[in-house]
């Protein structure tokens, strides 16, 4: 048999040629590469993800630098919108959610629970890094204070700023996952984070939220996930 | 249609034969390496390497992903292909003993030393080129999970010293691959003509 050939028609072969190379053209130009990425990531962010929670170690902390590795000048400062200016006088860090004890804490609560100190390479999506010093209070100490009830995994952090953010339970209650409120040995600066910031070194610089205001525990994740994750970026971005 | 089969099939037994691992093994690394290196051009620009912020962005034509979530969703889904093709590879090379029969040995280097046949030469120097860069590709791997998973591969990372030394790593193994491709076909045009290429992708 041979197929029905007329120059006015495509065969078979042929428009199956020409639409994989089309296919090929809209996949690698310009705009159709956005789009065909987030697809393609609908595909693989679950499978890395997997690889990614087979990799986390909850409870063991990674090794850290000595304080003569700090970098100083290599955290680079981003922000997506503003920097909010907060008096930390009267500033309140809200935890609440699925939580026994809803609570409010100054910034003079905060100091007085244990200083957890930690020198760790702060890696950034952008591909740059910096060995930094950060001082503050183990997330898992205010876990322990406000009792997250059986069912929560999630955990939300919002920022003075309007940034957003959420994180898988086990990685917010790593022994190296802290809310700090000191940079390099100084009192952490404005552009920094202050009063308050999420720092760790299982997670991209992105997942660290500046100014936070408010730690929610949740059992589920909502659809908004994170700015940048809501923007195209991984969710479990760990490291 | 019968009187053209025997000249086709004696074309056919003139262009040397090559196994289908080979050959697929050939296919994949090319697409999923080409895919690696736009995605990863493009991952670059976020900050490049070289100058930080300020630095030479690679122009918008070479690079895959649209903007640097896009190239890294590319890049860390094209590495599953890249590093599971070379795994395939390197296991079938090693129980067929294909590493002893067709990668470089003591005789070529003998060859290229003393030999005075300018075939066995030539034949001798692509082996040489094609078994050096199976280190660079497994280098490759290695500076990318250093980064990709520095906190968990932290004894990886620290191999290479400062982030830095890891990126450039990292990134020089692009160039050498490019250069590798262009060397490795001019070789094999000289070794075997364009027969020897045609039967490594057909």
């Amino acid at each position: 048999m041979y197929p029905i050939q007329s120059p006015r028609h495509l065969t078979r072969r042929q428009l199956l040629q020409w639409s994989g190379l089309s296919g090929m053209g809209l996949l690698l130009g310009g705009c159709g590469a956005t789009l065909f990425s987030d697809r393609l990531n609908q595909v693989v962010e679950p499978l890395n993800q997997t690889v990614e929670e087979l990799l986390l170690r909850p409870d063991s902390p990674v090794p850290e630098f000595p304080i003569s590795a700090i970098e100083p000048d290599k955290l680079l400062i981003n922000t997506f919108d503003v920097t909010p200016q907060i008096d930390p006088t009267t500033f309140r860090l809200t935890l609440n959610g699925e939580v026994n004890y809803p609570m409010q804490l100054s910034m003079a609560e905060l100091q007085t629970m244990p200083l957890t100190s930690m020198v760790i390479r702060h890696v950034c999506v952008e591909g740059w890094a910096a060995i930094v010093q950060w001082g503050g209070v183990r997330l898992r100490d205010l876990a322990t204070l406000v009792q997250p009830k059986p069912g929560v995994r999630y955990v939300y952090f919002e920022s003075a700023d309007g940034y957003y953010e959420s994180w898988d339970l086990a990685s917010s209650l790593h022994p190296q996952t802290l809310m700090v409120y000191q940079k390099n040995g100084e009192p952490l600066s404005v552009d920094n984070g202050a009063p308050i910031r999420l720092a760790s070194p299982i997670k991209l610089g992105y997942k660290q939220s500046k100014w936070v205001t408010r730690i929610f525990f949740t059992n589920h994740l909502l659809s908004q996930k994170g700015y940048w994750e809501d923007r195209g970026y991984e969710w479990f971005a760990g490291l | 249609m019968s009187a053209s089969e025997p000249s086709k099939s004696l074309k056919r037994s003139s262009i040397p034969g090559q196994a289908v691992l080979a050959k697929t093994f050939h296919w994949v690394n090319l697409i999923s390496l080409v895919m690696m290196i736009a995605s990863g051009l493009q991952i670059y620009n976020a900050n490049p390497v070289f100058g930080g912020r300020a630095g030479w962005h690679f122009p918008k034509v070479l690079l895959l992903g649209g903007w640097l979530a896009g190239g890294r969703h590319w890049h860390f889904a094209m590495m599953w292909f890249f590093a599971i093709n070379l795994l395939v590879y390197g296991l079938y090379i090693a129980l067929t003993r294909r590493w002893q029969r067709r990668f470089v040995s003591s005789s070529d280097i003998q060859a290229l030393q003393v030999g005075r046949n300018p075939k066995r030469k030539m034949y001798a120097r692509h082996r040489l080129v094609y078994t050096a860069i199976i280190p660079v590709l497994l280098l490759a791997i290695a500076t990318g999970l250093a980064m990709y998973k520095p906190a968990h591969l932290y004894w990886l990372s620290g191999l290479f010293g400062s982030w830095q030394t890891l990126r450039i790593v990292h990134f020089m193994t692009v160039p050498i691959v490019v250069l590798f491709t262009v060397v490795h076909s001019l070789l094999a045009l000289k070794v075997g003509r364009f027969r020897l290429i045609k039967s490594m992708f057909s």
